[in-house]
Protein backbone atom coordinates (compact mmCIF):
# COMPACT_ATOMS: atom_id res chain seq x y z
CA UNK A 1 0.00 0.00 0.00
CA UNK A 2 1.49 3.73 -0.70
CA UNK A 3 1.03 6.34 1.16
CA UNK A 4 1.75 9.90 0.65
CA UNK A 5 4.37 12.09 2.23
CA UNK A 6 3.51 15.61 3.54
CA UNK A 7 4.55 18.39 0.58
CA UNK A 8 5.38 21.71 3.08
CA UNK A 9 4.33 23.88 0.14
CA UNK A 10 1.79 26.52 -0.12
CA UNK A 11 1.48 27.42 -4.17
CA UNK A 12 -0.10 30.14 -5.86
CA UNK A 13 -0.63 28.64 -9.37
CA UNK A 14 -2.15 30.04 -12.37
CA UNK A 15 -4.74 26.46 -12.67
CA UNK A 16 -6.50 24.47 -10.33
CA UNK A 17 -4.18 21.32 -9.75
CA UNK A 18 -5.82 17.84 -10.75
CA UNK A 19 -7.28 16.38 -7.36
CA UNK A 20 -5.60 13.27 -5.49
CA UNK A 21 -7.53 9.87 -4.78
CA UNK A 22 -5.91 8.21 -1.69
CA UNK A 23 -5.63 4.59 -1.27
CA UNK A 24 -7.57 4.12 1.94
CA UNK A 25 -6.58 0.74 4.39
CA UNK A 26 -10.48 -0.57 4.00
CA UNK A 27 -12.76 -1.55 1.37
CA UNK A 28 -14.55 1.08 -0.58
CA UNK A 29 -18.37 1.90 0.09
CA UNK A 30 -20.38 2.58 -2.56
CA UNK A 31 -22.75 5.13 -0.53
CA UNK A 32 -20.79 8.27 -0.67
CA UNK A 33 -23.11 10.49 1.21
CA UNK A 34 -24.49 8.99 4.75
CA UNK A 35 -27.36 11.30 5.48
CA UNK A 36 -30.32 12.56 7.54
CA UNK A 37 -33.10 15.02 7.59
CA UNK A 38 -35.00 16.87 10.00
CA UNK A 39 -38.75 18.69 10.05
CA UNK A 40 -37.06 21.65 11.24
CA UNK A 41 -34.02 23.21 13.08
CA UNK A 42 -34.20 24.14 16.68
CA UNK A 43 -31.57 26.80 17.73
CA UNK A 44 -29.95 27.44 20.97
CA UNK A 45 -27.74 30.43 22.11
CA UNK A 46 -25.36 28.81 24.55
CA UNK A 47 -23.02 30.26 27.06
CA UNK A 48 -19.32 28.22 28.35
CA UNK A 49 -18.78 28.14 31.54
CA UNK A 50 -15.82 29.74 32.73
CA UNK A 51 -13.61 27.33 33.90
CA UNK A 52 -15.49 24.27 32.57
CA UNK A 53 -13.78 22.45 29.85
CA UNK A 54 -15.10 22.61 26.56
CA UNK A 55 -16.29 19.17 26.62
CA UNK A 56 -18.43 19.64 30.23
CA UNK A 57 -19.26 23.38 29.16
CA UNK A 58 -21.06 21.94 25.83
CA UNK A 59 -22.76 18.41 26.85
CA UNK A 60 -24.01 18.75 30.34
CA UNK A 61 -26.01 22.20 29.82
CA UNK A 62 -27.13 21.04 26.12
CA UNK A 63 -28.11 17.94 27.88
CA UNK A 64 -30.07 20.32 30.40
CA UNK A 65 -31.51 21.73 27.39
CA UNK A 66 -32.66 18.20 26.08
CA UNK A 67 -30.02 18.25 22.95
CA UNK A 68 -27.77 14.75 22.41
CA UNK A 69 -27.05 15.33 18.96
CA UNK A 70 -26.05 19.33 17.34
CA UNK A 71 -23.92 21.19 14.92
CA UNK A 72 -22.31 24.20 16.80
CA UNK A 73 -20.71 26.90 15.36
CA UNK A 74 -18.34 28.44 18.67
CA UNK A 75 -17.87 32.37 18.48
CA UNK A 76 -14.98 33.28 19.34
CA UNK A 77 -13.05 34.19 22.82
CA UNK A 78 -10.20 33.88 25.20
CA UNK A 79 -9.51 29.91 26.64
CA UNK A 80 -7.42 29.56 29.63
CA UNK A 81 -5.77 26.78 28.14
CA UNK A 82 -6.16 24.65 24.43
CA UNK A 83 -4.81 21.52 23.39
CA UNK A 84 -4.97 20.12 19.80
CA UNK A 85 -3.54 18.56 17.49
CA UNK A 86 -3.50 17.78 13.97
CA UNK A 87 -3.65 14.62 11.44
CA UNK A 88 -0.33 14.24 8.85
CA UNK A 89 0.16 10.58 7.45
CA UNK A 90 0.26 8.04 9.84
CA UNK A 91 3.61 6.68 10.37
CA UNK A 92 2.46 3.40 11.24
CA UNK A 93 -0.01 3.16 7.96
CA UNK A 94 -3.08 1.92 9.59
CA UNK A 95 -4.95 4.27 8.01
CA UNK A 96 -4.25 7.05 5.53
CA UNK A 97 -3.85 9.91 8.46
CA UNK A 98 -3.64 9.63 12.06
CA UNK A 99 -4.00 12.26 14.95
CA UNK A 100 -0.61 13.82 16.60
CA UNK A 101 -0.49 13.82 20.55
CA UNK A 102 -2.29 16.67 21.83
CA UNK A 103 -0.01 20.04 21.44
CA UNK A 104 -0.41 22.44 24.20
CA UNK A 105 -1.07 25.81 22.75
CA UNK A 106 -1.78 27.13 26.14
CA UNK A 107 -3.68 30.03 27.21
CA UNK A 108 -5.13 31.45 23.57
CA UNK A 109 -7.71 33.48 22.22
CA UNK A 110 -10.60 30.90 19.83
CA UNK A 111 -11.23 32.63 16.75
CA UNK A 112 -14.14 30.57 15.73
CA UNK A 113 -14.52 26.98 15.51
CA UNK A 114 -17.27 24.20 14.27
CA UNK A 115 -18.38 21.21 16.58
CA UNK A 116 -20.69 18.45 16.31
CA UNK A 117 -21.98 16.47 19.61
CA UNK A 118 -23.29 13.47 19.05
CA UNK A 119 -22.09 9.87 20.79
CA UNK A 120 -19.75 7.64 21.38
CA UNK A 121 -20.27 3.43 20.33
CA UNK A 122 -20.69 2.87 24.14
CA UNK A 123 -23.53 5.91 23.76
CA UNK A 124 -21.52 8.20 25.88
CA UNK A 125 -21.43 12.13 24.86
CA UNK A 126 -19.00 13.01 22.44
CA UNK A 127 -17.59 16.30 20.68
CA UNK A 128 -15.57 16.57 18.27
CA UNK A 129 -14.21 20.88 17.27
CA UNK A 130 -12.34 22.10 15.18
CA UNK A 131 -11.32 25.86 15.38
CA UNK A 132 -8.79 28.46 14.90
CA UNK A 133 -7.09 30.62 17.55
CA UNK A 134 -4.39 32.42 18.37
CA UNK A 135 -1.22 33.43 21.22
CA UNK A 136 -0.71 36.82 21.81
CA UNK A 137 1.74 38.21 19.07
CA UNK A 138 1.70 34.97 17.03
CA UNK A 139 0.19 34.31 13.85
CA UNK A 140 -2.86 32.13 13.95
CA UNK A 141 -3.05 28.39 14.26
CA UNK A 142 -5.78 25.40 13.58
CA UNK A 143 -6.26 22.24 13.86
CA UNK A 144 -8.24 19.64 16.38
CA UNK A 145 -9.36 20.71 19.42
CA UNK A 146 -8.94 18.40 22.57
CA UNK A 147 -12.59 19.23 23.93
CA UNK A 148 -11.72 17.37 27.70
CA UNK A 149 -8.50 19.62 28.37
CA UNK A 150 -9.48 23.06 26.75
CA UNK A 151 -10.21 24.93 29.17
CA UNK A 152 -12.63 28.00 28.64
CA UNK A 153 -11.22 31.51 29.77
CA UNK A 154 -12.81 34.35 32.56
CA UNK A 155 -15.87 35.11 30.05
CA UNK A 156 -18.55 33.15 28.91
CA UNK A 157 -17.92 32.32 25.42
CA UNK A 158 -21.38 32.07 23.01
CA UNK A 159 -21.93 29.41 20.81
CA UNK A 160 -24.81 28.82 18.13
CA UNK A 161 -26.89 25.46 18.54
CA UNK A 162 -28.81 23.87 15.92
CA UNK A 163 -29.92 20.90 17.33
CA UNK A 164 -30.35 17.95 15.59
CA UNK A 165 -33.55 15.74 16.32
CA UNK A 166 -35.46 12.68 14.13
CA UNK A 167 -32.10 10.66 14.63
CA UNK A 168 -28.67 10.22 16.07
CA UNK A 169 -24.61 10.52 15.53
CA UNK A 170 -22.60 8.04 16.74
CA UNK A 171 -18.98 7.66 15.88
CA UNK A 172 -18.80 3.99 14.59
CA UNK A 173 -15.64 1.46 13.01
CA UNK A 174 -15.56 2.84 9.18
CA UNK A 175 -13.83 0.07 7.97
CA UNK A 176 -13.00 1.84 4.70
CA UNK A 177 -10.83 4.80 6.87
CA UNK A 178 -10.35 2.37 9.61
CA UNK A 179 -11.20 4.65 12.19
CA UNK A 180 -14.50 5.16 14.24
CA UNK A 181 -15.90 8.68 12.98
CA UNK A 182 -19.54 10.26 13.40
CA UNK A 183 -22.42 8.89 11.23
CA UNK A 184 -26.19 9.33 11.11
CA UNK A 185 -28.07 6.66 12.63
CA UNK A 186 -31.94 5.91 12.71
CA UNK A 187 -35.12 8.17 12.14
CA UNK A 188 -36.89 8.06 8.62
CA UNK A 189 -38.82 4.56 9.19
CA UNK A 190 -35.35 2.98 10.98
CA UNK A 191 -32.77 3.14 8.00
CA UNK A 192 -29.38 1.92 9.92
CA UNK B 1 -41.60 48.94 -4.31
CA UNK B 2 -39.73 45.08 -3.62
CA UNK B 3 -35.83 45.79 -3.11
CA UNK B 4 -33.98 43.20 -5.01
CA UNK B 5 -31.17 43.14 -2.88
CA UNK B 6 -33.56 41.76 -0.15
CA UNK B 7 -35.13 38.52 -0.52
CA UNK B 8 -37.67 37.69 2.37
CA UNK B 9 -38.21 33.70 3.38
CA UNK B 10 -38.10 30.94 5.75
CA UNK B 11 -35.93 28.69 6.55
CA UNK B 12 -37.19 24.91 6.29
CA UNK B 13 -35.50 21.64 7.12
CA UNK B 14 -32.35 20.48 8.79
CA UNK B 15 -29.84 18.03 6.92
CA UNK B 16 -26.62 16.32 8.21
CA UNK B 17 -24.48 14.63 6.41
CA UNK B 18 -21.40 12.63 6.94
CA UNK B 19 -19.50 12.96 3.11
CA UNK B 20 -16.81 9.74 2.72
CA UNK B 21 -12.97 10.07 1.29
CA UNK B 22 -12.18 11.25 -2.22
CA UNK B 23 -15.47 13.22 -3.04
CA UNK B 24 -15.08 16.66 -3.35
CA UNK B 25 -16.18 19.61 -0.81
CA UNK B 26 -17.97 21.77 -3.35
CA UNK B 27 -20.23 19.44 -5.24
CA UNK B 28 -20.40 16.89 -2.33
CA UNK B 29 -22.25 19.74 -0.52
CA UNK B 30 -24.67 19.85 -3.63
CA UNK B 31 -25.17 16.22 -3.81
CA UNK B 32 -26.27 16.63 -0.94
CA UNK B 33 -29.11 18.82 -1.61
CA UNK B 34 -29.69 16.73 -4.55
CA UNK B 35 -30.46 13.59 -2.28
CA UNK B 36 -32.26 16.19 0.27
CA UNK B 37 -34.66 18.12 -2.17
CA UNK B 38 -33.10 21.20 -0.49
CA UNK B 39 -32.87 24.15 -3.76
CA UNK B 40 -31.35 26.53 -1.48
CA UNK B 41 -29.33 26.44 1.70
CA UNK B 42 -27.26 27.79 4.04
CA UNK B 43 -24.42 26.12 6.20
CA UNK B 44 -24.96 25.72 9.61
CA UNK B 45 -21.94 24.11 10.62
CA UNK B 46 -19.65 22.00 8.92
CA UNK B 47 -15.67 20.54 9.60
CA UNK B 48 -13.67 17.69 8.42
CA UNK B 49 -10.46 17.10 6.35
CA UNK B 50 -9.42 17.07 2.79
CA UNK B 51 -6.37 15.64 0.75
CA UNK B 52 -5.36 19.02 -0.50
CA UNK B 53 -6.99 22.20 -0.49
CA UNK B 54 -7.57 24.52 -3.24
CA UNK B 55 -9.13 28.45 -2.98
CA UNK B 56 -9.14 30.98 -4.94
CA UNK B 57 -7.20 33.81 -5.03
CA UNK B 58 -8.47 37.50 -5.05
CA UNK B 59 -7.05 37.73 -8.78
CA UNK B 60 -8.77 34.70 -9.95
CA UNK B 61 -5.80 32.71 -9.27
CA UNK B 62 -5.53 29.46 -6.77
CA UNK B 63 -3.82 28.90 -3.70
CA UNK B 64 -2.76 25.20 -3.41
CA UNK B 65 -2.31 23.92 0.01
CA UNK B 66 -0.78 20.43 0.80
CA UNK B 67 -1.63 17.57 2.71
CA UNK B 68 -2.97 14.83 3.87
CA UNK B 69 -4.80 16.08 5.92
CA UNK B 70 -6.04 19.63 5.54
CA UNK B 71 -8.35 20.32 8.55
CA UNK B 72 -11.84 22.24 7.56
CA UNK B 73 -11.56 24.41 10.76
CA UNK B 74 -14.76 27.20 9.68
CA UNK B 75 -17.18 27.08 6.91
CA UNK B 76 -19.22 29.18 5.58
CA UNK B 77 -21.89 29.08 2.06
CA UNK B 78 -24.89 28.37 0.62
CA UNK B 79 -26.48 26.47 -2.12
CA UNK B 80 -28.51 28.26 -4.47
CA UNK B 81 -30.87 27.03 -7.34
CA UNK B 82 -29.29 28.04 -10.68
CA UNK B 83 -31.62 29.29 -13.76
CA UNK B 84 -30.72 26.64 -15.76
CA UNK B 85 -31.29 24.01 -13.63
CA UNK B 86 -28.35 23.68 -11.76
CA UNK B 87 -27.63 23.92 -8.37
CA UNK B 88 -24.54 25.36 -7.04
CA UNK B 89 -22.87 25.57 -4.14
CA UNK B 90 -20.38 28.52 -2.70
CA UNK B 91 -18.38 27.75 0.27
CA UNK B 92 -15.92 29.91 1.73
CA UNK B 93 -13.65 28.80 4.74
CA UNK B 94 -10.49 28.74 6.92
CA UNK B 95 -8.16 25.66 7.13
CA UNK B 96 -5.52 24.47 9.15
CA UNK B 97 -2.30 22.60 6.81
CA UNK B 98 -0.55 19.84 8.67
CA UNK B 99 1.45 21.95 10.51
CA UNK B 100 -1.20 24.04 12.29
CA UNK B 101 -0.66 27.00 9.85
CA UNK B 102 -4.55 28.51 8.78
CA UNK B 103 -5.15 29.80 5.37
CA UNK B 104 -8.29 30.62 4.07
CA UNK B 105 -10.56 31.41 1.16
CA UNK B 106 -13.58 30.59 -1.55
CA UNK B 107 -12.86 26.53 -1.86
CA UNK B 108 -12.35 25.56 -5.91
CA UNK B 109 -15.29 23.42 -6.96
CA UNK B 110 -13.93 19.95 -8.09
CA UNK B 111 -10.28 20.39 -6.22
CA UNK B 112 -10.84 20.10 -2.95
CA UNK B 113 -10.76 16.05 -1.92
CA UNK B 114 -12.13 14.81 0.96
CA UNK B 115 -9.35 12.99 2.99
CA UNK B 116 -11.20 10.84 5.96
CA UNK B 117 -14.84 12.17 6.60
CA UNK B 118 -16.60 15.98 6.56
CA UNK B 119 -19.60 16.69 8.72
CA UNK B 120 -22.37 18.97 7.04
CA UNK B 121 -25.25 20.81 8.48
CA UNK B 122 -27.39 22.32 5.90
CA UNK B 123 -31.02 24.49 6.88
CA UNK B 124 -32.96 25.25 3.85
CA UNK B 125 -33.76 28.52 2.72
CA UNK B 126 -37.41 28.46 1.17
CA UNK B 127 -37.78 31.91 -0.49
CA UNK B 128 -40.82 33.75 -0.47
CA UNK B 129 -42.08 34.43 -4.40
CA UNK B 130 -40.67 37.59 -5.33
CA UNK B 131 -44.20 40.10 -5.88
CA UNK B 132 -46.14 40.46 -8.55
CA UNK B 133 -44.38 43.63 -10.64
CA UNK B 134 -48.21 44.39 -11.96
Amino acid sequence: MRYTTVDRSLRVIQAPPRPRTLIHPGAFNPVRIHSRCARQGRHVRLSLRPGASLHEAIVLELARAGIANASMTILGGAFRHIDYCTAPPDPRHRMVVAYTEPIPAGAAYLIFGNATLGKTAEGDPLIHCHAAFCRDGEPPLGGHLIPQTTIVGDIPVPVLVTALEGFELRALYDSETNIRLLQPQGGEHGEP
Amino acid sequence: MANPDVENGIMGRVAYARIGPNEDLVQGVEKLCLARGFRNAFVRGALGSLVDACLYTRDGRYTHIAGPAVEIVSLAGEVRAQADGSLSASLSGVVADPQGHVHGGPFVPGANPICMTFEITLEEWLPHPAPDPS
